[in-house]
């Protein structure tokens, strides 16, 4: 057997220019499927991390995966908020432990902005049970105090004691600023791998008091109320965007969302991040087994590519195979042969292609942490990869029957005087 | 199932537990579950039976709700079904009956022992892919349309390891029961368990 | 002493043909003969080669080698058989072009067990690949180079080599030297007849070439022996069918 691997391997390497081109084709598809399956996986995990030890989340009655996304992931947004009167109604329920506010809509430099109480800091887990940590400073306490996470902090620059303005809405383009009301950064928090690490933290108060002088989204012509005199002013937010609920017994769970929604003084509605999580996965799910697809569709593109330039290239072999025939090689070894010669050209390819999606994650990787949030780790390959590799190794050597097949019908009508 | 009214819904789904025989219209499908066909299906003299000593103890969702418990006995006399949901009489009855189901007491016999019983999942903590603590419901979808199962009628698991599930998951659980006490909402209770094994439920037999 | 081989009744037609283009009563070679086998194109000698190496079953009558009837073996074993017994010789196009030299004389020890116990006989078949080498008159500056480096004339005293190696009982030679021009030819011939003879084994050699055919003991004219080629028959054609 060792007879013809070497004798494959060196058949091959001589018509390496001709197999180059295939080697690379399935490459590629090698380095598209790990790389789909990767950020899938990852995505998910990335996704289910961003929350944890939350029960309830509550927002105005909108659609659940909505509610989701701008809450948690900050991706959209309200359609429209919640009363105060309402978040204070939900603290008042026997039920409920914990409730932290959340108020989103302002931005700075792409940045969200999330107007929340100190609570926050104690109640907010993410990963496995895992409480926010400071890797500078403190939390804020004083009116205009913002605290940073980690990616905020790491690509703008700052650190504890850097000044700051807010724009009003979100987008890159700061058109409307609150530059009479500048923040002072008090905390940068440690990374989390979520999009806490893309937000700038300040309390509900402060919100409110760059508000105050604002009506629909620009500030009021002639009234301007400056920062020292904010303070006189009831600063107690009239709405917040959505509400994070622990409650006293997890069981209790259904019976307190159904309170939420059979509130009678607003319309109001209730998740369950983790079913909500799921019910947004199997879109996002459709999406990710489409694209999979695509890329085993790819794979299977490059091997019919190995597959018919083999066949293409057996003519001209049929020389080498009568040879091969004359020294004793059997029409089983002549089948062998080619199809390890296969079997070693998907090899090469996949292992080419295995590194460059290691090279692709490694240098992808910060882009896609800054842009999206997404976590993208190296390391060894997950059992479903694993799987993927192996499946495209044996669909490669199963594909190369086919011209060992026909080889063995040439070799077999040559006898040892081939036509050429 | 036509949409019946909330009321005549949840008086269906409270008059069911725990109330044998008292099996109202057929409904759906035999694969689909409601609060009248939970998952597993009803007590049998089978399941009744003692496990062999270490084992555990196949049970349905009716033995967990006290033998001697009767929602309904306030309400035996009222025609569920002339009542609509907008009717303000038909709204406090409805309220009542939620308390009533919130309060469902556990069944103090099943206390310690060890189980294995079906259910679909609704995932409280993921962690990679995989469910660190979940709510066991009877009946599909309990979350969405259908009033929520009484308190008897969830179990709150916490999987000695993750399992990989998704929400509405139906899965076998094994593991030992604990009827919880609770000082909020007056006097909840409910169960609890650390899972020793979550698998797929695979219809009918284990 | 058994015969190397031995033909009886030996009959052959090609699947689609109407008539058979072998028909042999008796043909034998003995050990260490050198047979000059020849005749006008068409008259069926690779034909006859391939019946005799077993790479093709007759339709009736018997080819044996070394007391092995081919017909009773599986097409597996016919190859096992024919490598450890049999070297062969091409007319051209002998060599793996990407494998050195020395790497195609020791293919035959690579598919045979027997070939490569024979081989090492004297020490290691490598250690008889290089004394084939150098009685073929190969440099051994040439033996690491890719096959496809050498000259024709070269790679035939190669494939000479490789034919021997092992000491295979029977050496068959297709025209081996029809692609040669003349003082490659005698010296070709001179290296494989001694060879041969050194080694012991029989050799049928193939050629339409009648200047060659005073080096050889025995002729056989195969027009003569072969019914099927006198008739003159152009439906028993030694052409093989398309694949």
């Amino acid at each position: 057997m060792s007879a013809l691997f070497s004798i494959a391997w060196r058949s091959a390497w001589n018509r390496r220019f001709t197999l180059a081109l295939t080697v690379l084709s399935i490459a590629l598809s090698t380095f598209l499927l790990l790389g789909v399956e990767r950020i899938r996986s990852q995505l998910r995990d990335n996704f289910s991390s961003s929350v944890s030890g939350t029960d309830l989340i509550v927002g105005a009655r909108t659609g659940s995966t909505q509610l989701l996304l701008y809450s948690v992931f900050r991706i959209g947004s309200a359609t429209n908020n919640i009363a105060w009167k309402s978040v204070q109604a939900l603290e008042a329920n026997p039920g409920v432990d914990w409730v932290v506010p959340l108020s989103l809509g302002d931005s700075h430099r792409g940045f969200s902005v999330l107007a929340t109480t100190q609570a926050y800091f104690t109640r907010f887990r993410y990963g496995n049970r895992q409480a926010l940590a400071l890797r500078e400073g403190k939390p804020f306490a004083e009116l205009f105090d913002a605290v940073v996470g980690a990616e905020v902090a790491d690509r703008l620059g700052y650190h504890v004691g850097q000044k700051i303005t807010l724009a009003h809405g979100s987008g890159e383009l700061n058109v409307a600023e609150h530059t009479d009301k500048p923040f002072t950064i008090v905390g940068v928090l440690a990374r989390t791998g979520t999009p806490v690490d893309r937000t700038v933290h300040i309390g509900l108060a402060a919100m409110e008091a760059i508000h105050l002088d604002w009506f629909s989204g620009a500030p009021m012509p002639g009234v301007h109320i400056p920062a020292e005199q904010v303070r006189k002013f009831d600063l107690t937010p009239k709405n917040v965007t959505a509400a994070l609920v622990g409650l006293k017994n997890r069981a209790a769970v259904f019976r307190v969302q159904r309170w939420v929604s059979t509130y009678t003084d607003e319309a109001l509605m209730a998740i369950l991040p983790g079913v909500a999580l799921d019910e947004l996965w199997n879109v996002i799910g459709v999406g990710e087994n489409a694209l999979l697809a695509m890329s085993g569709l790819v794979a299977l593109v490059s091997l019919a590519g190995l597959v018919s330039v083999v066949m293409a290239g057996l003519n001209e072999r049929r020389r080498e195979l009568s040879v091969l025939r004359a020294v004793g090689a059997s029409l089983r070894h002549v089948l062998a042969l080619l199809a390890i010669e296969g079997g070693l050209v998907t090899l090469i390819g996949v292992l080419f292609g295995s590194v460059l999606a290691v090279l692709g994650i490694a240098v992808l990787s910060p882009w896609l942490q800054a842009q999206f949030g997404l976590a993208l780790t190296l390391g060894l390959p997950t059992p479903n990869e694993w799987l993927l590799l192996a499946s495209l190794l044996a669909a490669g050597f199963v594909a190369s029957l086919l011209p060992g097949l026909r080889a063995y019908r040439l070799s077999l009508a040559d006898g040892l005087s081939p036509r050429i | 199932m036509a949409m019946q009214s909330l009321l005549l819904r949840s008086a269906v789904a409270l008059a069911s537990v725990g109330t044998l025989g008292l099996a109202l219209a057929a409904g759906p499908a035999p694969a689909a579950t409601t609060a009248t066909h939970p998952l597993g299906g009803k007590a049998t003299a089978a399941a009744k039976a003692p496990a062999p000593a270490g084992q555990p103890r196949e049970i349905t969702w009716e033995q967990l709700v006290p033998k001697d418990w009767d929602p309904m006995k306030a309400y035996k006399d009222v025609d569920f079904s002339k009542l609509d949901d907008a009717d303000p009489k038909a709204a406090e009855l409805l309220l009542k009956m939620q308390q009533v189901s919130d309060n469902a007491p556990a069944n103090p016999e099943m206390n310690g022992m060890l189980v294995k019983i079906p259910g679909f999942v609704v995932p409280l903590e993921e962690n990679k892919g995989e469910i660190t603590e979940f709510l066991l419901v009877p009946y599909f979808g309990a979350c969405i349309h259908t009033p929520p199962p009484p308190a008897n009628q969830i179990l709150h698991v916490r999987p000695e390891k993750g399992a990989k599930f998704r929400s509405m998951d139906t899965v076998w659980v094994t593991g030992r029961l604990q009827t919880t006490r609770n000082e909020s909402m007056m006097g909840v209770s409910g169960y609890s368990m650390v899972a020793q094994a979550v698998t797929k439920y695979t219809g009918g037999a284990k | 002493m058994t015969a190397v081989l031995a033909a009886e009744s030996l009959r052959f037609t090609w699947p689609g043909a109407d008539a058979p283009c072998i028909d042999i009563d008796r043909l034998e070679v003995q050990a260490g003969e050198a047979v000059f086998l020849h005749g006008p194109s068409g008259c069926g000698k690779s034909t006859l080669l391939s019946l005799l190496a077993g790479v093709l079953v007759a339709n009736s009558g018997r080819v044996m080698l070394l007391g092995h009837d081919w017909a009773t073996l599986s097409g597996a074993a016919r190859d096992r058989t024919r490598v450890a017994h049999v070297g062969y010789i091409f007319q051209q196009f002998n060599l793996l072009p990407y494998l050195s030299v020395i790497d195609n004389v020791l293919l035959p020890c690579r598919f045979s067990g027997r070939r490569r116990d024979q081989a090492s006989r004297h020490g290691t078949p490598r250690a008889q690949a290089e004394q084939l080498l150098a009685q073929m008159g190969l440099d051994a500056a040439l033996w690491q180079r890719p096959a496809m480096k050498l000259s024709v004339g070269q790679q035939q005293r190669v494939a000479a080599a490789r034919a021997l190696i092992g000491q295979p009982e029977l050496v068959i030679a297709d025209e081996p030297t029809s692609a040669l021009d003349e003082d490659r030819r005698e010296a070709f011939l001179d290296v494989l007849l001694s060879a041969c003879r050194t080694h012991r084994s029989a050799l049928v050699f193939v050629s339409h070439d009648q200047r060659i055919a005073s080096r050889f003991s025995r002729h056989v004219l195969l027009p003569a022996i072969n019914r099927a080629a006198r008739t003159g028959d152009s439906a028993g054609s030694a052409r093989a069918p398309a694949p």
